[in-house]
């Protein structure tokens, strides 16, 4: 009896004290001033002062997620891209429009055999310390995107062009060739051969400028507080919280007038708070879009929709049969109907493909270029390929059986439902049995990167507004990046001759005319181009979404 | 005693190297690795092949093992590949403190309800009370997590606008009244995945004190104290409860093991940064310095439960003496 209210005593004791340290510890980590006071509801309301700043106004709140890195020499994914171009800023920037203009520099001298780029930079560039920008920071940021230890997947990618990149990449030689630091406003770079896609390329964060005197001191966790040029500064991340920018008061292309952007990052459906007013902007999903395309709701003026620079394919290997076979490819093309599709499946929120550079890309016209939905045609390819059909699968003329599985990035429980849709056609018009096998993401780029699928569900976001970005590094024969086995040497010929070609106007001839051949080739099957379909809040001014990841939270304003 | 709980925490480094030292193999023999994924869609061989040689990610699998183990004995676990720029212990303690926060909570729910409505239960046995309160309480358990949240966010978040939608802000928020008076409550962030969370373990537990409360009840001391005149509360209280705790006792220092796992579910739908749903991305992108710390911490922690439900019981129930039997 003693024994027993004794334990029970104990236990409840036990019980009080950790309620109270673990209360008391939340309370006392909200009470410390780490977070704005939330006042029973989920909006955070800045009552900081912070950098006084007459000219901008407003808040905005955003839906998002933590980033990878702040780090731009790092960063290979969209989400951290979406913060860093805001935070950071380069030589060369990417306009609304798309117009690849300056940024840090004043102007840019090129050579005429188009080999040698000169920058000068403007007078009055600072970072959000206050400190001023010279081309010494430049050169240092540039070198130390590339430098061995900073074991960047990307930098030598975007850099590459640079003479005696890759050397001193791989630690064959001590400096960098093509890098020369003329005076404090000035910077060149010499490539290794004339390369009219590298403005483009240096709007990608490996070129971004980061404060050298800042990582020198603190490598580890300079991100956490990271010192950048960019129209935002980064004023607090809690982790799986939020993240809060804060606009730059001296910020070189004018003080943005936004002032304040919240990323509330704990997830959660975002159409569900930004109808509680949690959130300004929000993706419509496809089980929303009836509700945001009907007329008569609230959400019907509040919703738009963006194309974007992503385009999602069917891939061939045409190393390994049957795709070694330009009939059977061409087959499959033309035997689904992909506008049904994306009506269908999809309720229209993405483009059909009408061929591989997407709308608003240089290059990009109108007319459609792929394989139309003609079953007939299909047929008629089918039947002048060396393979036949026997019991729903592909055989050779030995008799052999060719079986195809399309591998794609699936948890297994059940595939894309467009590829479902997809193989009732092939079985339907052609009498063709496809299987689909998946794997996880990881597997799938072990597998992809050792070139061993032989037919798959792609996707490709352009880095960068300039076709050499898709058609040279998927298609020419000697990219690492084409995992198709593909090889034509009268495409590879356009896109030597365009890598070069220094008028703008016979650039683009060229690289249609590839894109044209590719096309007739089949090695792919262009399915969709992407589209963001939003709801915004009335009080936002100037919201757009662009169709890749460029800096834009300056042309924004928020009436409130 | 002492000798008995030295003993057994002995074993704990030998079961942590043989946990770690399989979980690590498993980790890199399958396929895909670390560097390929945070590879961005420009991919070159060579650089991502000195990235990993560079990383350590070359090599045989005992040179691999031994440099991570002398970093782990010094309670370095590596670098996130996914949060790069964070050690591994500054990614996942925060996101374990966080889902312990809320298991704990849910936990004392799950126990103090569970244990009082299996004791009525048992009490009630014989009356329609008793299979009522079960059958509700195995509805209730039966009702998958998925199912239970979106109608209660769409009624308290969306309709009546009382709860948020999600995230997280700690456990307690102030009440202000006036301006001037704060008064602590519990955060409204927590309610709707404690709901959710409690809903299905209370049923489990109600029937096991069920189960346990009735053997005790049928016991003699029980029969005897009854006709001594004591009251049913009394008993209920102060013989039978006691008594019938503990197999819920070993399912308690399991359960408060397991709150440091987080739960994928609840923290993916609703926005709570926790472990679980980390975890399970760490899987997918092949952070294999957080998988190892995550199982090597949670390792340790069933190893120590393990040990210390073994010695409550040593100390609940007299009969039971630990280590001395030979």
């Amino acid at each position: 009896m003693f024994k027993r209210n004794k334990l029970l005593s104990i236990l409840i004791i036990f019980v009080a004290i950790l309620v109270v340290i673990v209360g008391g510890l939340s309370a006392s980590l909200l009470l410390s001033g780490e977070s704005e006071e939330s006042v029973n509801t989920g909006i955070t309301t800045s009552t900081q002062a912070g950098t006084d700043n007459n000219l901008s106004v407003g808040q905005l709140r955003l839906s998002g997620s933590d980033p990878v890195t702040l780090d731009p020499h790092l960063a290979t994914d969209a989400g951290s891209a979406e913060y860093i171009v805001e935070i950071y800023s380069g030589l060369v920037t990417i306009s609304p429009d798309l117009e690849l203009t300056l940024d840090l520099a004043s102007s840019v001298d090129i050579s005429d055999d188009g080999i040698t780029y000169t920058f000068e930079l403007r007078d009055d560039i600072f970072f959000h310390s206050g400190r001023r920008v010279t081309a010494e920071d430049v050169a240092w940021s540039i070198k130390r995107a590339l430098s061995r230890e900073l074991q960047s997947t990307v930098s030598l990618a975007y850099l590459g062009d640079i003479l005696g990149a890759r050397e001193y990449f791989f630690g064959l030689s001590e400096d960098i060739t093509g890098l020369e630091l003329i005076d404090d406003k000035t910077i060149q770079f010499t490539l290794d051969s004339p390369k009219p896609f590298f403005l483009a390329k240096l709007t990608y964060p490996c070129a971004f400028v980061v404060d050298g005197q800042q990582i020198e001191v603190n490598e580890r966790n300079w991100t956490r507080k990271p010192n950048g040029t960019g129209p935002y500064k980064l004023k607090e991340w809690r982790l799986s919280e939020q993240i809060t920018l804060y606009a730059h008061d001296r910020y070189h292309l004018g003080i943005p007038p936004l002032k304040e952007v919240v990323y509330l990052l704990s997830g959660g459906s975002a159409l569900t708070r930004f109808e509680n007013d949690e959130l300004d902007v929000a993706f419509i999903s496809v089980n929303d879009v009836e509700r945001a395309r009907d007329v008569t709701s609230d959400l019907n003026p509040l919703y738009s929709v963006w194309p974007q620079f992503t385009i999602s394919y069917f891939a061939f290997n045409i190393e390994k049969p049957p795709f070694d076979d330009v009939h059977i490819r061409r087959a499959l093309g033309l035997s689904i109907d992909r506008k049904k599709i994306a009506e269908v499946t999809f309720s229209d929120m993405l483009a059909p493909a009408t061929g591989i550079l997407a709308p608003g890309l240089p290059g990009y016209t109108d007319v459609d270029k792929t394989l139309p939905f003609n079953p007939n045609r299909a047929r008629e390819e089918l039947l002048a390929s060396k393979y036949k059909v026997e019991n729903g699968q592909l055989v050779t003329s030995q008799g052999e059986v060719v079986p195809i599985v399309i591998t794609e990035v699936g948890g297994g429980a059940e595939a894309r439902i467009d590829t479902q849709a997809f193989l009732e056609q092939w079985r339907t018009e052609l009498g063709v049995n496809v299987e689909i096998r998946q794997t996880d993401f990881a597997t799938y780029l072990a597998e992809s990167d050792a070139k061993q699928l032989q037919m798959f569900n792609g996707g490709w976001i352009m880095d960068y507004p300039d076709p050499e970005n898709i058609l040279d590094l998927k298609f020419h024969s000697q990219s690492g990046l084409n995992d198709l086995g593909y090889q034509n040497t009268a495409v590879d010929e356009l896109l030597e001759l365009a890598r070069s070609e220094l008028n703008p106007d016979q650039r683009i001839a060229l690289y249609r005319d590839a894109e044209k051949l590719i096309l007739e080739d089949a090695a792919w099957l262009p399915l969709y181009f992407s589209q963001n379909h939003v709801v915004v809040n009335a009080d936002v001014n100037g919201w757009f979404e662009p169709p890749m990841v460029v800096p834009r939270l300056r042309f924004i304003e928020v009436n409130r | 005693m002492a000798g008995y709980v030295i003993r057994r925490l002995l074993w704990l480094p030998l079961i942590l190297l043989i946990v770690s030292f399989f979980t690590f193999c498993i980790a890199r023999f399958g396929p895909g690795d670390p560097v390929s994924v945070a590879a961005g869609q420009i991919r070159d061989e060579a650089i991502l092949q000195q990235i990993r040689e560079d990383r350590g990610l070359d090599g045989s699998i005992f040179e691999q093992y031994l440099r991570w183990g002398q970093g782990a004995i010094r309670g370095d676990f590596g670098e996130s590949l996914q949060q790069r720029g964070f050690t591994v212990s500054e990614v996942i303690f925060p996101r374990m403190w966080v889902s312990a926060q809320l298991g704990f909570i849910a936990l004392i729910l799950v126990f103090g309800l569970g244990i009082l409505f299996g004791l009525i239960a048992a009490w009630a046995n014989g009356s329609w009370i008793d299979p009522l309160i079960i059958s509700v309480l195995l509805f209730l358990q039966a009702i998958p997590i998925l199912v239970v949240i979106p109608p209660l966010l769409w009624l308290f978040a969306v309709q009546l606008n009382l709860l948020p939608v999600g995230g997280w802000d700690g456990l307690i928020d102030i009440w202000w009244i006036k301006g001037v008076i704060a008064i602590p409550i519990p955060d409204p962030h927590l309610y709707i995945p404690l709901v959710a969370f409690s809903l299905p373990g209370i049923a489990g537990v109600a029937r096991l004190m069920r189960i346990s409360a009735l053997e005790v009840q049928n016991e003699d001391y029980i029969r005897t104290a009854r006709s001594k005149g004591l009251s049913e509360p009394d008993i209920a209280i102060k013989h039978v409860l006691p008594n019938s705790l503990l197999p819920i006792v070993t399912v308690f220092g399991f359960a408060l093991a397991s709150i440091i796992e987080g739960a994928f579910f609840v923290e993916t739908l609703l926005g709570i940064p926790g472990i679980g749903r980390f975890v399970f991305e760490a899987v997918g992108s092949r952070d294999y310095d957080v998988i190892l710390a995550t199982t090597v911490i949670f390792s340790t922690v069933f190893v120590v439960m393990n040990l210390i439900v073994e010695l409550i019981y040593g100390f609940i129930d007299p009969r039971v003496r630990l280590g001395d039997t030979r």
